[in-house]
């Protein structure tokens, strides 16, 4: 008797059946195995539309699978269109793993530590291949998700599909909306440059607003780990952005999605009738199988926005470059919170910060995620709900406006002599000046005024955006603005760029002077965004 | 269906295309990134240095005498330097090293009784190490032009020496601005900082040229000059001659009679006696 025995039983059945059938019979065991319930015929089935068999075994993984359990074996030919849903909860699901897969590759170069983050970030930009490729996908990818889950939620919001009995799955869906929105924001802070730090710092001031003021500012040490960002900041987002919300995120995507298949997917308001909810009841003409016409379309959807996407990050879209390393004593002039937060940063301007940062900002969530048990009303048709399509339209609009008024372009008093430097050399991005061809800076000292005699176009157009946007300037009360560029050689390709803008207050007279420098290396290279 | 399956298959071969575009231009990239990216430290560190070493080591790096060496100049950057003092690593090593950690002791033999202040975080200074990196690219890109022969620039001609009543030709304002802020590094303390006395007027105190013609008739006066011009002139060339109060002996350097012409110093005073 051996000690062991080795026992490969394929080799019994090739004994006995012989090579060729022995393989085949491992091969449909192994592909029946991992579709869990499909043989290598059915796969060809459906890849070719043949018709389902009888029993149809294309259900077999949807019972058996993990993957597909919460998948419904059919659809209703009324929701399968582009309309109702616009794709937009599939789009949102695609993007949040997408954003997973990216997240992980740029956590492997990343360390959560103020010492080290941004020098990580350069290791990611210059040494790591594929790194840019990989933030710019994933900061691509962020920015659409925000986009499609709020489309999202707006198609729900039209369609009435909020109402009963998928009131739960709304609520669910606005947690979502909040989990996306404060995961894109904390991934702000992590490059830990000055933009970051600073569009997180708007962000995060609100909390300190809470009143009373002992709660204020317990909740923002609690949020930033010390009385400004740092290093404790800087971890907390990091922890925020790889684990909690994700954690949370994937917990109330799991609630949501079981949801909408347990109620199905809603029809089209004028496909049923007032009062009525018939979506779990699909008439066998009305079937649409996930297999094969939907697996299908899913998977051409994958490859496409993957095509898109990897296209468009390589070619066309750049996160936006690094700027200077994080420095909380200098904030740069024209900072804004992220485009998704500018109505907040709006509302922020228009007057007292605990209304309008945190009671209005709180009371427009409570009622968001509370809508649909407050509107009861029972049709879902367009037509009777004409007061709640109107506001909902007036509240995107009031949106719009907010948003608008939490740029730079409205009500910040700044000083118009820092902005006519800071139109040439803006604090927030490269600008005209750093852009401008490098060898076209000739050495010298040119008036604004005279900016047709510079030597050069592009000294010509500096120079006359220059003097445009002195007028400004002149109208604030200030008389004989005068600007000035000087352009020194400073040392081996490198030259010294000096703005300076002169004026005399006319109120009482006396002169005023603001300058700033700027060096500018001739492999610089602002312009392509590097 | 088909059409679907087609299209996937497009798009992915076209995924395919890209990535394999991207691998190929990968390293190019990342070169390119990496070059772009050492410019700008050399420009992040030109800005450093105009906020925390021009004061000492002068605008271009040139020096002041007496008070910080030059960096801008051939034997830092021929090994003479490095030499001389004994240090066996490498310019670049030397260039961060001084940078983050100050120089405690002054070399031997030279004269510069300050002592270079630690300007890395790690030692106690207010600069990063990436801040301290930007500096050393800054100073180190200074290699050709230093080599190139363009050292310390210093103001030719005879001195002047320290006799109060020379006679000193006509000043021009406009040169004595332009020296001060240039060569001689007078701004560094006079102007940009308090090391020395203020020139500007600042508050209710009048510039220096106001001052000075009140101040060799005042009481308390320790110095030899009868005119306002003498006593400027007794000020640059013998600093000692009369102390203001809150400021030490020797803190200025005791060599301007032998830097300046009698042209640098009669340009000078007039450009002092023009900030009222």
């Amino acid at each position: 008797m051996a000690i062991f025995r080795l026992h490969i039983p394929v080799l019994d059945e090739v004994k006995r059946k012989g090579l060729r059938a022995a393989l085949n019979d491992k091969w449909v065991d192994v592909v029946t195995r991992v579709t869990a319930g499909l043989n290598p015929t059915d796969v060809r089935g459906v890849l070719r539309d043949d018709p389902p068999g009888r029993p149809n075994s294309r259900l077999t993984p949807h019972a058996e699978g993990f993957w597909l359990h919460m998948k419904p074996t059919y659809y209703h030919r009324m929701v399968d269109g582009f309309y109702p849903t616009f794709r937009l909860g599939w789009l949102s699901t695609f993007f949040g793993v997408f954003e997973i897969l990216t997240g992980i590759y740029l956590m492997i170069y990343y360390t959560p530590s103020p010492l080290v983050a941004y020098e990580n970030m350069l290791n990611l930009l210059s040494n790591v291949p594929f790194g840019q490729l990989m933030r710019d996908l994933h900061r691509l990818a962020a920015e659409l998700m925000v986009i499609v889950v709020v489309l999202h939620m707006l198609r729900t919001f039209v369609t009435g599909s909020y109402k009963k009995p998928r009131q739960f799955t709304w609520a669910t869906g606005v947690i979502l909306l909040f989990v996306t929105l404060v995961l894109s924001f904390s991934g702000y802070l992590l490059p830990w440059d000055q933009l970051s730090l600073w569009a997180v710092t708007i962000g995060a001031s609100m909390v300190e607003a809470i009143p009373p003021e002992i709660v204020g500012r317990n909740v923002n040490l609690l949020v930033r780990g010390a009385p400004e960002f740092g290093a404790n900041g800087l971890l907390r987002f990091y922890l925020l952005h790889v684990v909690a919300l994700p954690l949370a995120g994937i917990l109330a995507f799991g609630v949501h999605y079981y949801k909408v298949i347990h109620h199905g997917h809603s029809l089209p308001p004028e496909g049923e009738k007032v009062g009525e909810d018939t979506a779990k009841r699909v008439p066998m003409d009305s079937r649409v199988y996930f297999m094969p016409e939907i697996v299908t379309r899913e998977l051409w959807y994958v490859a496409g926005l993957l095509a898109v996407l990897f296209a468009a990050a390589a070619y066309l879209y750049n996160a936006p470059a690094l700027e200077p390393h994080a420095n909380p004593l200098i904030t740069p002039l024209h900072t804004t919170a992220p485009w998704y937060f500018l109505w907040l940063q709006g509302m922020l301007k228009i007057g007292d910060k605990v209304i309008w940062g945190l009671v209005i900002p709180g009371v427009l969530t409570g009622l968001l995620l509370l809508l649909p048990y407050l509107e009861v009303g029972p049709s879902r048709r367009y037509g009777d709900r004409r007061i709640g399509l109107s506001l909902a339209a007036l509240f995107v609009a009031a949106m719009a406006i907010l948003s608008y008024m939490g740029t730079p372009h409205y009500a910040v008093s700044t000083s118009p002599d820092q902005e006519a430097v800071a139109e040439l050399l803006p604090q927030t991005h490269p600008g005209p000046l750093r852009s401008a061809p490098w060898g076209d800076l000739a050495y010298g000292s040119y008036e604004a005024a005279a900016w047709s005699a510079a030597p050069n176009a592009t000294l010509q157009d500096l120079l006359h955006r220059y003097e445009e946007v002195l007028t400004d300037v002149q109208s604030a009360g200030r008389a004989d603005v005068a600007g000035v560029m000087v352009i020194e050689d400073w040392q081996t390709d490198l030259k010294k760029i000096t703005l300076r803008v002169t004026w005399t207050n006319t109120a009482d007279g006396s002169a005023g002077e603001f300058s700033q420098s700027v060096y500018l290396h001739r492999d610089g290279n602002y312009g392509q965004g590097a | 269906m088909k059409g679907q399956i087609a299209l996937g298959l497009l798009a992915l071969l076209t995924l395919i295309g890209v990535m394999v575009a991207v691998t190929l231009n990968e390293q190019n990239r990342m070169a390119e990134f990496t070059r772009a990216y050492e410019a700008r430290a050399i420009e992040t560190g030109a800005s450093l240095f105009e906020d925390n070493c021009r004061p000492c080591h002068g605008p271009q790096g040139q020096g002041i005498e007496g008070v910080a060496p030059a960096i801008n100049a051939a034997d830092l950057f021929d090994g003479s330097r490095l030499a001389k003092i004994g240090y066996g690593g490498t310019l670049p090593d030397y260039v961060r090293g001084v940078i983050a950690a100050g120089r405690p002791v002054p070399s031997v033999g030279t004269n510069y009784p300050q002592r270079m202040p630690t300007w890395g975080a790690a030692y106690g200074g207010p600069l990063r190490d990436d801040q301290v990196d930007a500096l050393a690219a800054f100073v180190l890109n200074w290699e050709d032009r230093a080599l190139g022969g363009a050292g310390p620039q210093v103001p030719t001609g005879p001195s002047v020496g320290t006799d109060l009543t020379v006679s000193l030709p006509p000043g021009d304002a406009e040169r004595g601005q332009s020296l001060s802020e240039g060569p001689l590094g007078c701004a560094s303390c006079h102007i940009l900082t308090a090391v020395g006395p203020k020139w500007a007027a600042e508050g209710g105190e009048p510039g220096i040229g106001e001052r000075a013609e009140s101040r060799f008739q005042a009481a308390g006066y320790t110095g030899t000059a009868t005119s306002a011009e003498q006593y400027l002139f007794e000020s640059i060339v013998l600093p000692n001659a009369h102390l203001i109060e809150g400021f030490q002996a020797n803190l200025m350097p005791q060599n301007y009679a032998e830097r300046l012409s009698a042209q640098d110093a009669a340009d000078l005073i007039a450009y002092m006696l023009s900030l009222r």
